[in-house]
């Protein structure tokens, strides 16, 4: 699939002219994709080409090749051959069974339907199936097949609404127009008897642009612009259906464009582990070099008096020869079976993640899922994680919580939406206070662009903004019920009266304005101007004549202090002339020409004013399940928390609080800026004041937005930018772009040695997905973007807390000891051939039989790898989650790095050296048998490779910390394996013409005293110095994990050790803590730092869409939607 | 501090604002393994849990190697070596290779009498039969009797494969240089009595039954063994052809017990190679009575032009084989050490309590632990 794209990265893309009804003359790429990674075809060279880039893998298909050459092999022919494709088979299975899932997948959304006028009806077809220059109609809730030019639609204005959460992860819905040319063609005649063409530009990734020319027969060419474009991945909404002419299909619609091949993603032990095999590569050239230097030196020593020794050694002393010899012989020493093992176990590994039950949400039925295998490990080494706010930490839910109201707050913590029952009684008995609760209710009923729709009884909002459904979602609760809006009116039902509003003007909000109004005549015949929003600028325009101000200030303290978005509302009364005088000047400020907007707030501003305060609301951006929890857990194993929004900065900060991520005392450093050189101040007084703090923790928090994050990004301010973030504990980066997402993951990505994860649920999060070490998607609520390029997918971001600390945890544990263990056990048993070959005149020649020396990795020591690889349990999951600080432990690092290596290879080689020499002194005589017999070479290295397959397989149980039954089947099944294999082995020759060197071996080994004495004696040997090691590391360098692990060991029936665990653990902490430098208190001076308490700001809407909100909401008529619904 | 949180109690119990989740319905395929949650014995080796292993292993090794060791050295053991490179060596004459054949005697005595059965050997030193152009120098088809290999052999035995256009049985450098000295043992039962009393030594029964049995064989036919041998030319270095190696025919051709020997090849450079059997006549009388002896050797096996040693071994063989105290010293060496470990981590560990007692005591009140 990549090639294809590469194919399209080439192209230069040339402008294009669809026919309308014409599709013979359309020829473009079909809407069918494909994100697998092979076809039925290509499967054999793919797969061939890909196994065998791996160096590993060429290593040993080159041996493989060297061995066929006559009398080069001192390990026989195929010894090399065959493990190697049993290798490359399973692996090939492994790459199948995931391709398949990638397939069902494509297939799943390439054969979704989609009505298509077809030979004058409207067909239902598969989405593959559409083509360019298809005329589609698509329905209320579908999800668009194809990018296309919106012909007309059943609102008013041929406008509709869509959802491009799934493209830029922006959740309010967006408008589209169409052109007023096409907004009739609406019936299937009219459709087809269009004649005409669009031109456009060619398919690009640029979600925003669009550039075409309708040309339809007998008219005027009508430019096309971006909103009339609707593309692939939006879903429609609010919009009973649409009719539009595809001009993308597939591959080159946008989406598809903006989903750039995702590089294939290796860990950091990947990245070590392949550094360390080409030092092994490196130490088997220097073996092979001094065995070869040896038998130059031997030979010219020796050689000429060696009368037994057939003479053909004249030929056989060409360098290369020679050299080639040994290279084969010791090629063992790297783990032909490592990689495929790694293969396997990640596999399963990856499995256990998509079956764990505590990641499976009930709600949506979604079990976690891990699709790619490589990075497993690297969960559980995460230090930079960057997290997306809506929809991510959110639910994208708003819930109108609390209210003060005449400087009384109502609503309860603890439910769920504002349901006070002292409210309600203040309404119904007469409260001093029943006045301004009534108009505070009328006011969140009016002041609003809300479209009421009466489903039955029930009534359902369409809001483009979350905030205002949320208002009045929450007064209809209440019993202030928003029922209808016709152009100029607004009817609401309080109480079981119903009142009539008429509309007369809405001024709109702005994000410079902070607020919105509505003058609105009262049923009474009073003019009033309903206001709500920010705190700050309600306050600015209060009249002096206000009530309740230092009340309603406090209760929105208290609100911010809950992470509560808070908004105050407000209204005034009108003077009849003082209104008509308003309105000419309004009316000419609104056909303005230049400076409209301009013309239009400061118009806004004058009649904004004199305001009587009425409360104030609090809205809850619901955060998703446990948020707060797991981020704290987070926080607890040192995984530094960045939260990269497109939102505005008032709401980032607002869920930093309510996840608790950002504590109210906590200083924040705001830095926003509009020039380089600004910034560049900003953040040079910030670094100077933080002082020595700088590259330490600090409690401060860091926000900073995306226009600044523009200048802050720059040549020579980036580095300083990069250490004050790094200084600061927590860092939120509002209103970014996509690429400005990813781009911050890559530079703390390039420049910090650490590893970072990246998730978000939105199509804007992709490129941070992509960019970061890991990736991981939130399914289920934003379409499917986001998982598709992530590398695990999970239902709710709580589950992190569990696929980081017990999956990621154990996961490095299990790769790091299973590749540890791979390298430890081939040194092990291949350096004892550069031994023999000290004793046997540096020939070359093998200690044990070519089959037993090849099938090593392949039967009798492979099961411990996978034991260790899916059974290991460092300790419980249920101490992982109570202890994030264990996560630290993989987090660093430390279980598997160069050093380690190093040790581990150093003790693997006085392992082979005793499992060399102590056998060959005891078999020194070749007199061990009964009846005197003598012995010969292999009878020494059955007696080696024996004790070294028992040795290395108890290795494995020393290492392993968790045996369950599996891991005691393989290790004593691999040695029983080896004992049997062994006894059969001696008894092929010659019925079945292999291995005649073995006959009668076996009963001849295992009817041998000695042969058991040393079965006892050198892995203890070997093993003791290990163990040794162990217990003074246990005893006397107890790591916390090592005190876990002895507490839940020690844990007797019923016996509650969780007070004395936390005794210990506080221990411990006290020692980190004091360890670690205390924060010192620092001042940080400059004006760009907020020490006050949170303000509570939110309110998001469309600004500057293609039609006003006051267009809009007089375009819009309940009565006319309710009966074209009917 | 530590919380006590429970992902999984959260997901399924706290229902804020969300699904109320039905609590722990696993469906049946949720297994253990699949969650993980296999039981496991978790083993913490600590000071405390593997004292007693390291006293135990101690314990039970040093009373092993003593056994070893003991055995090993009530074993009865006499190596004559007849190089003959010493000028005083009766057997000097015969490095000339003008003398042929040349036999040469030299006596010894045993001080003590060998009791039981008793095998005599012979030892080569810096005789590289473990090199790697010569073990694989042999064609094994040939050996199991297969008529293809016979007059085929296989490309390995090169250079030894085929002489003057006949394939060579059997092939290869191994067979080729095969040990052709003889010797023999003769008692001088008292001094007055010179006349020696030759030792009955025998050929038969020196090899693993298997090699005898199943790994080498003579052609099959129905012939008499020259005829089945037919085709076929000795080993250059050999003075006669496979066929005439002994009288008897069940030691004849490839399964003539001293080729068959010679074809397991030794392992390192100096190796012992069974010779013959001597087998104890009665219980009350010892195999070989202390006393004089005399060695005769037929010498023809050259080893000085690579400096290597020719000896001759008499023993007796206990349950572990010849005398061998490397395996005695081996067990009570770790055996000691492991003991010795075992004492250090415990005296350790105790002066780590006491110390930890101690400084418990006096300054733990001190320490501005408090403030948590």
């Amino acid at each position: 699939m990549d090639w294809q794209r590469y194919w399209q990265g080439l192209e230069v893309p040339t402008p294009r002219t669809i026919y309308i009804n014409d599709p013979l003359r359309n020829s473009f790429c079909p809407n069918w994709i494909s994100t697998a990674k092979y076809s039925k075809w290509s499967f054999l060279p793919r797969y061939l080409y890909l196994q065998f880039s791996k160096a590993a893998n060429a290593f040993f298909l080159f041996i493989s090749i060297l061995q066929q050459v006559p009398d080069m092999s001192p390990t026989g022919k195929y010894t090399t051959l065959l493990p190697l494709m049993v290798i490359l088979i399973i692996s090939g299975i492994k790459e199948i069974l995931e391709d398949y899932k990638r397939h069902m997948a494509d297939r799943l959304v390439n054969t979704k339907t989609t009505l298509v006028l077809r030979q004058s009806s409207w067909d239902r077809i598969m989405w593959q199936e559409v083509n360019v220059g298809d005329i589609i109609k698509a329905l209320n809730g579908e999800f668009l097949p194809a990018d296309m030019v919106l012909i007309s639609s059943s609102e008013p204005q041929s406008m509709c609404y869509i959802a491009t959460s799934n493209l830029d992860g922006e959740t309010n819905l967006k408008i589209r127009q169409a052109l007023p040319e096409t907004a009739g063609m609406q019936t299937e005649q009219q459709l087809l008897n269009i004649s005409g063409k669009i031109e456009c530009e060619g398919p690009n990734r640029h979600f925003s642009c669009f550039t075409g020319t309708l040309h339809i027969t007998d008219r005027s060419p009508v430019p096309i612009g971006p909103d009339q474009v609707l593309l692939r991945g939006t879903q429609l909404r609010n919009t009973q259906w649409i009719i539009g002419i595809v001009v993308y299909t597939g591959f080159e619609s946008k989406l598809m464009q903006n989903a750039v091949k995702s590089l294939l993603k290796r860990s950091k032990v990947e990245k070590v582990t392949n550094v360390q095999i080409l030092a092994l590569l490196l130490l088997l050239l220097a073996m092979s070099l001094v065995s070869f230097v040896g038998s130059l030196f031997w030979d010219r020593a020796n050689r000429a008096g060696m009368w037994y020794l057939s003479k053909e050694g004249g030929k056989s002393s060409s360098f290369g020869f020679d050299i080639l010899v040994f290279i084969i012989l010791y090629h063992n020493l790297i783990p032909i079976s490592l990689l495929v093992t790694l293969e396997i176990v990640k596999f399963i590994q990856a499995q256990f993640i998509n079956w764990d039950e505590d990641m499976h949400d009930e709600k949506s039925g979604l079990h976690a899922m891990a699709r790619t295998s490589n990075l497993n490990e690297e969960l559980g080494q995460v230090k930079y994680l960057f997290s997306d706010k809506t929809g991510t930490l959110t639910c994208n839910v708003m819930t109108f919580k609390k209210c003060t109201i005449a400087g009384i707050p109502y609503g309860q913590s603890s439910s769920c939406e504002l349901d006070d029952p002292a409210l309600l009684a203040n309404i119904k008995n007469g409260h001093p206070t029943e006045e301004y609760i009534k108009e505070f209710f009328f006011l969140l009923c009016m002041c609003h662009t809300v479209f009421p729709e009466r489903d039955g009884n029930n009534m359902i909002y369409h809001a483009s903004s979350p905030d205002e459904a949320a208002l009045v979602k929450g007064a209809k609760n209440l019993g202030f019920v928003f029922t209808m809006r016709t152009p100029h009116a607004v009817t609401i039902e309080a109480l079981g009266e119903e009142y009539t509003f008429e509309v007369l003007n809405i001024l709109e909000f702005s994000s410079d304005r902070k607020r919105m109004s509505v003058i609105v005549r009262t049923p009474a015949g009073q003019l009033r101007l309903y206001c709500k929003g920010a705190d700050t600028v309600i306050y600015e325009r209060l009249s002096k004549d206000s009530l309740f101000m230092a009340e309603t200030l406090t209760h929105l303290e208290h609100f911010a202090m809950e992470g509560l978005r808070t908004l105050c509302v407000a209204y005034t009364d009108l003077a009849e002339e003082e209104y008509q005088h308003w309105l000419m000047d309004y009316k000419s400020a609104s056909t303005v020409i230049q400076g409209r907007i301009q013309r239009l707030e400061a118009c806004y501003d004058a009649i904004e004013k004199e305001f009587l305060l009425l409360g104030a609301t609090a809205i809850e951006d619901l955060l998703q399940a446990h948020v707060p929890e797991t981020i704290s857990a987070l926080l607890k194993a040192s995984i530094k928390i960045w939260i990269l929004t497109g939102d505005k900065q008032e709401t980032a900060i607002h869920i930093a609080y309510s996840c608790k991520l950002i504590s109210g005392h906590m200083p924040r450093i705001l830095l926003n800026a509009n020039s380089v050189q600004e910034t560049h101040h900003m953040i040079h007084q910030n670094c100077q004041d933080l002082g020595d703090m700088l590259d330490k923790e600090n409690d401060v928090a860091l926000i900073i937005d995306g226009e600044t994050l523009k200048y802050a990004m720059s040549f020579g301010v980036k580095t300083k930018f990069l250490n004050l973030a790094l200084s600061c504990r927590a860092v939120l980066c509002c209103r970014l772009s996509p690429l400005q997402k990813a781009e911050i993951v890559e530079m703390v990505k390039k420049n910090v040695r650490a590893i970072t994860l990246a998730i978000g649920d939105g199509a804007n999060d992709v490129g941070m997905i992509q960019t970061a070490h890991v990736g991981v998607g939130i399914s289920g609520n934003e379409g499917m973007q986001a998982t598709n390029n992530s590398d695990y997918a999970i239902a709710q971001f709580s589950y992190l807390e569990k696929l980081l600390l017990v999956h990621g945890a154990w996961n490095y544990f299990r790769v790091t000891k299973c590749i540890l263990y791979c390298f430890y056990k081939n040194v092990v048993l291949y350096i004892i051939g550069l031994w023999f070959t000290f004793v046997n005149g540096f020939s070359g020649q093998a200690l044990f039989e070519r089959w037993c020396f090849s099938l090593y990795n392949m039967f009798f020591t492979s099961l411990p790898p996978f034991t260790l690889g899916i059974f290991e349990q460092c300790c419980s999951q249920k101490n992982l989650l109570k202890h994030p600080q264990l996560y630290t432990i993989s987090q660093k690092g430390k279980i598997f790095n160069t050093r380690v290596f190093w040790v581990e290879c150093m003790n693997a080689l006085g392992h082979s050296f005793i499992l060399f020499w102590f056998p060959t002194k005891m078999l020194m005589h070749d007199m061990v048998l009964q009846h005197g017999f003598t012995t010969n070479y292999l009878f020494l290295g059955n007696f080696i490779y024996t004790y070294a397959v028992v040795t290395v397989c108890l290795k494995a149980g020393l290492e392993m910390m968790s045996w369950t039954k599996f891991s005691h089947l393989a290790i004593w099944g691999s040695i029983i394996i080896w004992l049997v294999f062994f006894t059969v082995y001696s008894y092929l020759w010659p019925t079945i013409p292999v291995a005649p060197e073995m006959s009668g071996q076996a009963n001849m080994i295992l009817t041998c005293p000695y042969f058991w004495l040393g079965f006892i004696i050198v892995p203890t040997t070997c093993l003791i110095n290990d163990i040794l090691w162990k217990v003074m590391r246990n005893t006397y360098k107890r790591s916390p994990l090592e005190n876990v692990r002895q507490l839940e060991s020690s844990k007797v029936k019923g016996f509650e050790f969780s007070s004395v665990l936390e005794k210990r653990m506080t221990a411990t902490n006290l020692q980190m803590s004091l360890a670690a430098p205390q924060p010192h208190e620092f001042i940080l001076r400059n004006n760009s730092v907020d020490l006050s308490a949170p303000h509570g700001y939110a309110f998001s809407q469309t600004e500057s869409a293609v039609i006003t909100q006051e267009e809009l909401v007089h375009y819009y008529n309940t009565l006319v939607s309710e009966r074209k619904g009917s | 501090m530590a919380t006590n949180y429970d992902v999984k109690a959260d997901v399924y119990s706290k229902p804020l604002c969300a699904p109320k989740g039905t609590a722990n319905t696993r469906r049946p395929n949720n297994t253990a393994f699949k969650q993980q949650r296999l039981p496991a014995w978790k083993p913490i080796l600590t000071a405390s849990t593997m004292m007693p292993s390291f006293f135990i292993v101690g314990l039970i090794f040093i009373p092993i190697g003593i056994g070893i060791l003991v055995t090993s050295n009530n074993i009865q053991e006499t190596e004559i070596d007849y190089t003959g490179t010493e000028a005083s060596s009766p057997c000097n004459k015969c490095l000339s290779p003008v003398v042929t054949p040349c036999i040469c005697t030299i006596n010894f005595t045993l001080k003590e009498a060998f009791k039981g059965n008793v095998y005599m050997y012979y030892g080569l030193s810096n005789f590289y039969q473990n090199h790697r152009h010569y073990v694989k120098s042999r064609d094994d088809s040939q050996l199991s009797g297969n008529t293809k290999a016979l007059l085929n052999p296989s490309r390995e035995c090169e250079p030894y494969r085929r002489n003057e256009d006949k394939p060579i049985a059997p092939c290869g450098a191994i067979a080729n240089s095969v040990f052709n000295d003889t010797l023999e043992l003769f008692w001088i039962a008292n001094e007055s009595d010179p006349t020696p009393i030759p030792i009955p030594l025998k050929k038969k029964g020196i090899v693993w039954w298997t090699d005898k049995n199943v790994k080498f064989r003579n052609p099959p036919g129905k012939g008499s063994l020259e005829e089945r041998f037919n085709g076929t030319t000795k080993p250059p270095s050999w003075h006669k052809p496979v066929y005439m190696l002994d009288s008897e025919d069940d030691n004849n051709g490839f399964i003539n017990e001293d080729f068959i020997v010679w074809m397991r090849t030794a392992a390192l450079p100096t190796f012992r190679k069974l010779y013959r059997r001597i087998d104890r006549k009665n219980d009350s009388q010892p195999t070989l009575p202390a006393g004089q002896y005399y060695l005769n050797i037929t010498y023809n096996y050259p080893v000085h032009s690579f400096h290597g040693r020719k000896r001759m071994v008499l023993s007796t063989i206990s349950w572990m084989g010849g005398k061998n105290s490397f395996l005695g010293i081996a067990y009570i060496t770790v055996g000691s050490i492991s003991f010795l470990l075992g004492v250090a981590i415990s005296s350790l560990y105790c002066l780590r309590a006491l110390l930890s007692y101690i400084s418990f005591s006096t300054w733990r009140p001190r320490m501005p632990l408090k403030r948590s």
